[in-house]
């Protein structure tokens, strides 16, 4: 793979604050093409890791590489290939829509301001009224137009649905995911929630406590990954270190382990595993440095 | 961005645009009816050649009829800080507190050059706007200043130079004020209190220290103050300190002042005859009042200064990409 078939690189990226390290020894590869989900719960460091991809903030170490480029240097070009949705999506309140999209034809390169108002007209959402006057669901259509019609190559989204409601939500995630099956664009978006993400995504990163706990592409992981269940035990469960998590109850013990389908040993049943209790066990996981788990999407 | 900065402060700069319009407008009406009184124009009677009867009597009705107009200026010290903080206050504290910031610098343009143009153009209308009403106030208030001198409080600091710069240095610290805090009010409301510490504090304490200044000393006159020879200082110098040395020249402390005064009224001499026959010599400490464009010079600079290390905090925290 060619350093440009890469959306995404980084390399023993960290953030400090002044409180202390939000992003610890971040080191990733992500594919080009297709959707990528960055899952953590709140204050995992998830907005921290996405304002350092799309340059908002400096990195304490480590570097970002977008599309082949380092993000800090910032030209009108490099700008140009990343869209950024943040948090909220904030808009400029008191600019009509109108207004908002001559703002993003005037501070673009490529901007294709026939596409937004095509976009917002099969959404309904008038151009003459004010940003601040619509509703949630419409101000996030209005600024996913905006950071589409910028034509990224690499589009990055914090939290996008989060505030939504469930139809505002889903009518988002189409406009999202048609915007992807057209083509052309790498979508990464971060998100606490995790079911529906194996519906809408390919890769997954899962953050925790400021650290990568897991990176792949969600099938490999999946088929990675097995539940094994069997008779009550507490010795020896963990076989070449393959176990992540061990559950017991009264009479069976449920193992999670990456062992990439080897048999299973006798008197043991294995099952598949769901994409949200994969990502709840990896949660749950005490952090342990040489365990940081990555796969075989970037090989 | 230039679209894109004046919608985004067109409100800011369409309010202050009208306030100082209508105030310069009432100052040239008012100020053209005042130039009236005098014909020759006004320096003239200030004149080294002393005061005409004509002139005497232009000053009183100027003082009678619009004296009022003057106390009510001396108040307008507030509008270099209102128009700067006005301007720069919201520069970065509204998109940080409305998360715009984020929008703003992740579109094609960096974001030093978005932060280059917006500085440069509110800058440049907090330049215009108080340079403009500077420039009316300093014509309306020439009359008082023949009369007066210009080193007064409320001359120096609302005429030529000095108020563009307080403007400046009020712009400088509410935007570095709103990208510390984030908040477009607490970083008006911190400008307004810097300012007027700032400006108070450097007004009675650094201005008089600008050059040094000149002393006047001369015996006292048999007759008193009337009597005095000639008007050093004038009445349009500024006088930083007054009182009284012995023979020698040696300054008298207030209480060794005092206690010449009590020794004359228990001798029961004239206080004046006393202090003439004891060669005591009245002194005066002062700047002279063509030092005005100096001082104007060397305060301007000083806050346009303090402005560009303000600016340059700013310009170090978003290039850091610490906001």
């Amino acid at each position: 793979m060619t350093a440009t078939e890469f959306a995404l690189r980084t390399d023993g990226l960290g953030k400090r604050y002044r409180k202390g390290w939000a992003l610890r020894d971040c080191t990733l590869a992500l594919p080009a093409g297709g959707v990528i989900a960055l899952v953590g719960p709140n204050g995992a460091g998830k907005t921290t890791l996405l304002r350092l991809i799309v340059g908002l903030l400096a990195p304490s170490t480590g570097t970002v590489e977008v599309l082949g480029h380092d993000v800090t240097a910032s030209t009108p070009q490099t700008l140009s290939r990343v869209g950024f949705l943040a948090q909220d999506h904030p808009l400029y309140k008191r600019f009509t829509v109108a207004e908002m999209l001559r703002f993003g034809r005037a501070c673009n390169l490529r901007f294709d301001q026939g596409l937004a108002e095509r976009r917002l007209a099969k959404l309904g959402i008038p151009l003459d009224r004010r940003a601040g006057t619509l509703s949630g669901g419409q101000q996030a259509q209005v600024a996913l137009a905006l950071a589409l019609a910028k034509r990224p190559d690499l589009l990055v989204l914090d939290e996008p649905v989060a505030s939504l409601d469930p139809l505002a939500r889903h009518e988002f995630l189409q406009v999202l995911m048609g915007a992807v099956a057209e083509g052309g664009v790498t979508v990464l978006f971060s998100s606490h929630v995790v079911h529906e993400l194996e519906r809408v995504c390919d890769h997954l990163v899962v953050l925790n406590h400021g650290r990568v706990t897991l990176t792949g592409d969600i099938d490999t992981l999946l088929a990675e990954h097995r539940l094994l269940v069997g008779p009550r035990t507490t010795t020896d469960l963990d076989r070449a270190g393959t176990v992540v998590e061990a559950v017991h109850s009264d009479r069976h013990t449920t193992l999670l382990v990456r062992d990439g389908a080897i048999p299973a040993a006798p008197g043991w049943q294995a099952r598949p595993i769901a994409l949200e209790d994969l990502v709840l066990a990896y949660l749950r996981r005490p952090f342990e440095p040489s365990a940081a788990a990555t796969s075989g999407a970037a090989a | 961005m230039t679209w894109l900065i004046w919608r985004q402060h067109r409100t800011e700069v369409c309010v202050l645009g009208l306030l100082v319009g209508m105030f310069g407008v009432a100052l040239l009406v008012l100020g053209e009816q005042a130039h009236a009184l005098f014909p020759g124009g006004a320096a003239r009677c200030a004149g080294e050649t002393g005061v005409y009867e004509a002139c005497v009597a232009s000053f009183r009705r100027l003082d009678e009829e619009y004296g009022f107009i003057e106390n009510l200026l001396a108040g307008f010290y507030l509008v270099p800080v209102v128009i700067g903080a006005f301007l720069g206050a919201p520069l970065l504290a509204r998109e940080l507190e409305d998360g715009t910031w984020q929008l703003a610098w992740t579109q094609a343009v960096p974001r030093m050059r978005w932060l280059a143009a917006k500085l440069a153009a509110l800058a440049g209308v907090t330049v215009a706007l108080t340079g403009m009403f500077t420039a009316v106030l300093t014509w309306f208030r020439q009359p008082f200043d023949a009369w007066e001198g210009r080193f007064q409080y409320d001359a120096f600091d609302v005429e030529g130079l000095v108020p563009v710069a307080y403007a400046l240095f009020a712009f400088g610290v509410a935007t570095a004020a709103g990208a510390i805090l984030r908040r477009s009010l607490p970083a008006f409301g911190v400008a307004f209190g810097a300012f007027l510490a700032v400006r108070m504090s450097v007004a009675m304490l650094a201005r008089p220290a600008y050059a040094t200044p000149l002393t006047a000393m001369e015996p006292v006159p048999v007759g008193g103050p009337e009597e005095q020879a000639g008007p050093v200082p004038s009445s349009a110098d500024w006088m930083i300190e007054h009182g009284y040395a012995d023979a020698t020249g040696r300054r008298l402390s207030w209480a060794e002042y005092y206690e010449l005064e009590a020794t004359a009224n228990r001798a029961g001499t004239n206080l004046h005859q006393f202090l003439h026959t004891k060669g005591i010599q009245e002194f005066t400490v002062y700047h002279p009042a063509d030092r005005f464009w100096t001082f104007q010079l060397i305060e301007a600079a000083l806050f346009v200064a303090v402005a560009a290390i303000l600016i340059g905090v700013v310009v170090w925290r978003v290039r850091r990409r610490m906001i």
